[in-house]
């Protein structure tokens, strides 16, 4: 390769490595953001906790009547809702949700189970459609920074299409966020409501408050405790659904950054092999350039 | 004279947005409208969409379009747990008359007794109620 096509393909690697670092640094800020909205989670969940665990206590009943609650008699239609994000270049993070989901629903067909297909972001959505799998939810446009209000939408769709009986289960599948360098696939089965995820919450909350020390004999309750009980239950999936794009968000930025890290690191190998190659070219002109006055001189003596 | 206050947390799930004394705090209920003062009696409630007030005192008062949510008294605090609370003057009406009717249109297509009847209702109520704080007669 001639010197000056060298050069421009080096100029060329290094512009690539201004965009990768500076997307790495903007994966790094937005990142510790998603992190701590994770974080801000945790309060509101607890307090969630505190009051189920209240108002069970005080409505001392069953609430296993909840339609959320029941397992439906057949299990022929299964709801799959995939969280991706709506932009790529974040490495395996969207193919691997996609990849995981796909191979849950062939394995639901093979059963002989119809899969209905739900996506949030972009990338999940369009390889849906790619697929012809049309997906019955699509939720774009906020996997930067979801707020509660798009879970709880997505929650709603899910739960209306449980209790109404056009779906008899719903799992998600997400990037659970371990650290910015770990994320990990998680499948977890969104509907019907385990009556242990409220039991456990329950217990969680007792944990952290010490057992019940019958004061509560004097609260008053507006409504009834057993109908605040049932606004509590579903909140449930509403966090899950909220707490899994929340660790999308994060788990998207960290894979980003590391992506973009790994890709400036390769163009800094690139720009090194590409500056060697071209000295040798320019020694290469040099020597023949001496060869060449080298051998006029010769002819001339 | 200033009155007693109490502490009032506001958390949403994406944070606390409000934690100091105030004198009066006016909110709604499933059941009705409840104001609360100081040293009120301990209680459990639910929210409806409304305006939820926090009287620093008589004057200086803080508010906010609040979604579903919960209230928990005793001990001389109250925390109030809501889903949203937008300050009034962040309210996009536009957005909320779309979703308003978006609501309508669900709800008259919806079959009683369904899931997605009780779903839109509630859509229709919060957009109506987030309406009015923003100062939106709705004709309620």
């Amino acid at each position: 390769m001639a010197q000056r096509d060298v050069k421009q393909r080096i100029d060329s690697v290094k512009n690539i490595r201004k965009i990768t670092s500076a997307m790495q640094m903007v994966a790094a800020a937005r990142l510790r953001r998603a992190e701590l909205r994770i974080a801000a989670l945790r309060p509101y969940a607890g307090a969630i906790r505190r009051m189920t665990r209240q108002a069970a206590a005080a409505a001392g009943g069953e609430i296993a009547s909840m339609p959320i609650l029941q397992q439906h008699e057949q299990e022929n239609v299964v709801a799959v809702l995939l969280v991706t994000g709506d932009r790529g270049l974040a490495g395996a993070f969207n193919s691997q949700i996609i990849r995981a989901g796909l191979r849950a629903a062939a394995e639901y067909e093979a059963e002989g189970k119809t899969v209905r297909f739900y996506a949030s972001g972009r990338r999940g959505v369009s390889s849906l459609v790619f697929r012809n799998l049309d997906p019955a939810g699509r939720y774009i446009g906020f996997t930067d920074r979801p707020s509660y209000a798009d879970a709880r939408d997505i929650a709603q769709d899910l739960v209306q299409a449980y209790v109404d009986g056009e779906v008899d289960r719903v799992e998600v599948f997400y990037n659970g966020y371990v650290s910015a360098l770990t994320q990990e696939v998680r499948r977890e089965v969104l509907l019907p409501l385990q009556r242990a995820t409220i039991d456990e919450a329950i217990a969680e909350a007792e944990a952290e408050d010490g057992p019940e020390t019958g004061h509560h004999a004097l609260v008053e309750y507006e409504p009834d405790p057993d109908v605040i009980l049932e606004r509590l239950v579903p909140d449930y999936v509403e966090i899950s659904i909220y707490r899994a794009l929340l660790e999308s968000t994060a788990s998207e930025h960290g894979a980003r950054m590391t992506a973009m890290r790994s890709a400036s690191e390769n163009a800094a190998e690139v720009i090194e092999d590409l500056t060697l190659e071209m000295n040798r070219a320019r020694q290469a002109e040099i020597t023949q350039e001496i060869m060449e006055v080298v051998a006029g001189a010769e002819s001339l003596t | 004279m200033a009155r007693t206050t109490f502490q009032v947390e506001v958390l949403t799930p994406e944070g606390a947005i409000f934690d100091e004394q105030v004198e009066m705090l006016s909110t709604r209920t499933e059941v009705g409208s409840l104001g609360i003062l100081a040293n009120h009696t301990p209680l459990l409630g639910m929210l409806a969409p409304t305006e939820l007030r926090l009287y620093r005192s008589e004057t200086d008062i803080v508010r906010f379009a609040q979604g579903e949510g919960y209230i928990q008294v005793g001990e001389n605090r109250a925390l109030v747990l809501v889903e949203d609370a937008v300050r009034p003057e962040d309210l996009d009406v536009d957005a909320l008359r779309e979703k308003l009717k978006t609501a309508e249109a669900e709800l008259a297509a919806a079959a009683p007794g369904t899931e997605a009847q009780r779903r839109a209702q509630r859509d229709k109520r919060r957009c109506e109620a987030f309406l009015e704080v923003a100062g939106v007669d709705t004709g309620h």
